[in-house]
């Protein structure tokens, strides 16, 4: 077909012009490749690393706030002041660790600033409008403490206390009395009782009671006493409260304990979707499935030697380390993670939670899903993924933020200025061949054939600039995932914080590697681009050939 | 009825706001096979007229027929058909598509014509054969010399057979030699195939080799030169 040898040779022979034309287009199109590449590699590392919550497939966290004594949302009974000290009470008693010197190790659970509630309730927060599911979980500060028993122990001495009671009493009845004089006639003379006894008699048994009152008060009252009715005797007796010495560690001396804080969350193992840790957070193992199982944070494995298969020794009751896992920023990844049953029995917390995960029906309904937990339950603290979102700072913050404001508007400069170069090209080249083009149609072309062919050149010229533009592209993106730059994003966390672990003040940092992922889809839109500027190069050119009358194309010089 | 019958052509430009009157008031007749040259100055409007003739340009005043047919009543499209199958075009700087090969050349005119591949080829090669430049087929306009790319000028023109040859300047641009060569080249090869051949030059020697003379002045053509 000579049509196509021609536009070939047009290439070909003109290869400066086509070289020219073809970087053009390919700068254009390799860095709206790029761009774009670079720009999608930072939204997958924002998505997972400054978007925490939809990490964990939540919109909403829901915890429990201490301000108010008594609120819909208390489920132990009792007053909110309790609560607090239930929720904040740590009982350190060293002395039921062992003897003094003796080694121990243990790990005390303590409740966060976040309060407890019952798991019952948080399962109510899933009936609330704009709510489609609901995970719970029970965060606790854990202090992992070992070393020797301290040696100084306080002793309290208690009891041995004596106790006099002064109390009127009820007189004797009738019965009683009736009672009384066969128990003392009983023993009667026997006990040498004799004075009184005339005594008695020389009333002639006029008045019974008054003989009794006597006998009662009188020097043998001892025995007299064994006659009394048994309430009478009872109250006699002096009570004594038994000696004791409790032993109790009144200030804890720091002998050679060592203590750690650590996190640790329990979390329902029957959502795996969402939760405090979910499956796509788990680099290395697997999830937990249920029983005595634990998932550990790749820093803290690293901090303790753990590897998937280790076993986690919590109080004596041994777990299996089945997964490390990476947990999304936002400083709220736990350490350890356990089945939720495990940890409220570990922590003596059973039935209740201090978080609850909100997942909303859909993005518009996070909001009605905020406003019915908040209206249902007044103590309730609702914290929105964006909230956490928006403590995360750094630099991947601000590239994202730079790729988000600024990469759509680089792509559209990079593009234009490619479209512009190989448009400005063609009319050039068009230019260029005026006399060309008039000797064409003085050799009987017509204009429809003329146009075509500068059309077509164009067109190739895109097909090649796209082309070289995806080499480009890719090499681009070679180099940056090759050199990666490396961005940070931190969260502060401290005062409030999302899963109820009252920490101090932290700034949790995490380090992205960048990536720009090579998108089939943003190689053909740059492919697709690169063809767009062809023909547009093609049309102006086009354009122009066909305004162009022959005896004019002729008389042009060179 | 003859080939060509002009009667009142004028061609005016308008450059600035000048009116130029490139063409005027022509008459003229043409019978087909005739070997016509067109003499006269740069800027006498020998160029215009050639264009005229070879539906190139339409006149701004008057008629041209050709073979009967009024080329003001043609389309663009019929103008185009006429130009690949009846006017063979040669020009002073060649004209030649430098991209292209002697042979491509050659084929760019057969092109058009809807021809297959293979028949392009074997005429344009026997064109190419014709002009005395088949080993040259290969060759691109530059490594030719000014002669050898006016052959191939001549061989693309006289490719399809055509019925009028319009020549401008053909040998403007060669030496005396060359240039007489290539007049007695074109002047055979017309004859050959039974072209007309109308030649606008200001070199009296081509212009001494027509058997016809017109002189041109200021867009005007003169009473014939005698021969």
């Amino acid at each position: 077909m000579f049509y196509l040898r021609y536009l070939r040779a047009e290439l070909l022979r003109r290869r400066a012009r086509t070289i020219l034309t073809m970087l053009g287009l390919a700068l254009g199109v390799g860095l709206v490749i790029a761009i774009s590449s670079l720009s999608s590699g930072l939204e997958r590392a924002q998505k997972a690393t400054l978007d925490p919550l939809a990490g964990i497939g939540t919109d909403l966290t829901v915890t429990r706030s201490a301000s108010e004594s008594e609120g819909p949302f208390g489920g132990r009974g009792g007053g909110g002041r309790e609560f607090v000290e239930a929720n904040q009470a740590a009982v350190t008693d060293l002395s039921k660790l062992g003897k003094p010197g003796e080694r121990f190790v243990h790990d005390f659970f303590l409740p966060g600033a976040q309060l407890t509630f019952s798991q019952s309730q948080a399962k109510e927060i899933a009936a609330l409008d704009g709510v489609a599911a609901v995970s719970s979980g029970l965060t606790l500060q854990a202090v992992h403490q070992e070393g020797k028993v301290p040696e100084i122990v306080a002793r309290v001495r208690t009891g041995g206390d004596r106790i006099d009671v002064a109390r009127r009493i009820t007189p004797p009845t009738e019965a009683e009395l009736a009672q009384i004089q066969a128990c003392i006639e009983k023993q009667g003379g026997g006990t040498g009782g004799g004075g009184e006894g005339g005594g008695l008699g020389g009333r002639g048994g006029g008045d019974g009671a008054r003989g009794v009152r006597g006998a009662l008060l009188g020097p043998n009252g001892g025995a007299f006493a064994k006659c009394l009715p048994k309430r009478m005797q009872e109250f006699r007796a002096t009570i004594t409260t038994p000696r004791e010495t409790l032993e109790q560690v009144v200030n804890p001396p720091q002998t050679d304990i060592q203590s750690e804080s650590y996190t640790i969350a329990g979390v329902e193992t029957g959502k795996p979707g969402m939760g405090l840790v979910t499956p796509a957070q788990v680099i290395q193992g697997r999830f937990l499935s249920a029983g005595r199982e634990a998932l550990v944070s790749a820093a803290y494995a690293a901090r303790h030697s753990l590897e998937v298969g280790s076993t986690l020794n919590l109080n004596g009751t041994k777990l299996e380390v089945v997964g490390l896992v990476e947990p999304p920023l936002g400083g709220q990844g736990a350490d350890v993670y356990l089945p939720l049953a495990q940890l409220q029995t570990l922590s003596g917390q059973k039935d209740l939670v201090n978080v609850v995960l909100v997942r909303a029906e859909d993005s518009s309904s996070v909001a009605t899903a905020e406003q019915s937990i908040t209206e249902s339950y007044a103590q309730a603290q609702v914290a929105t993924s964006k909230q956490v979102a928006d403590r995360i700072s750094g630099s991947l913050v601000d590239a994202a933020d730079l790729s988000h404001n600024l990469g759509i508007a680089l792509s559209i400069v990079a593009a234009a200025a490619a479209f512009l170069l190989a448009a400005l090209l063609a009319l050039s080249s068009v230019g260029k061949r005026v006399r060309e083009l008039g000797t064409l149609k003085a050799l009987g072309w017509t204009q429809g054939k003329v146009v075509r062919q500068i059309a077509g050149e164009s067109l190739a010229q895109g097909i090649l600039g796209g082309l070289a533009g995806i080499v480009l592209g890719l090499v681009v993106i070679a180099l940056i995932n090759a050199f990666g730059p490396t961005l940070t994003a931190s969260s502060t966390v401290g005062g409030f914080d999302v899963f109820g672990v009252q920490q101090a003040a932290q700034t949790a940092s995490r380090t992205v590697s960048l990536t720009a992922p090579a998108e089939a889809s943003i190689l053909l839109a740059g492919f697709g681009l690169a063809l767009l500027g062809g023909l547009l190069a093609g049309a102006t050119g086009a354009l122009r050939a066909a305004r162009l009358r022959p005896a004019d194309a002729l008389r042009a010089v060179d | 009825m003859s080939q060509y019958e002009l009667s009142g052509v004028g061609r005016s430009f308008t450059r600035g706001s000048a009116l130029i009157h490139a063409v005027e008031d022509v008459e003229l007749a043409i019978e087909p096979g005739e070997f016509v040259a067109i003499e006269g100055p740069s800027g006498s409007g020998k160029t215009t007229l050639l264009q005229l003739l070879g539906a190139l340009d339409r006149p701004s005043s008057g008629r041209v027929f050709f073979a009967g047919r009024d080329l003001a009543g043609l389309s663009e499209k019929e103008l185009a058909e006429l130009r690949l199958r009846s006017f063979g075009f040669i020009f002073q700087q060649f004209n030649l598509i430098p991209t292209l090969t002697a042979l491509e050349n050659v084929e760019a005119k057969l092109a058009p014509l809807g021809a297959s591949s293979a028949e392009q080829r074997q005429r344009a090669e026997a064109m190419l054969a014709e002009v005395g430049l088949a080993s040259r087929a290969e060759h691109l306009p530059t490594q030719l010399s000014g002669g050898e790319q006016q052959r191939v000028a001549i061989a693309r023109a006289l490719s399809v057979e055509p019925q009028v040859i319009l020549a401008d300047e053909p040998t403007g641009n060669l030496d005396t030699r060359t240039g007489a060569e290539i007049v007695e080249l074109l002047a055979g090869l017309a004859s050959r195939h039974g072209s007309t051949v109308i030649v606008a030059t200001h070199d009296a020697t081509l212009a001494g080799r027509a058997p016809r003379r017109l002189a041109m002045r200021d867009g005007r053509l003169l009473a014939a030169v005698a021969a």
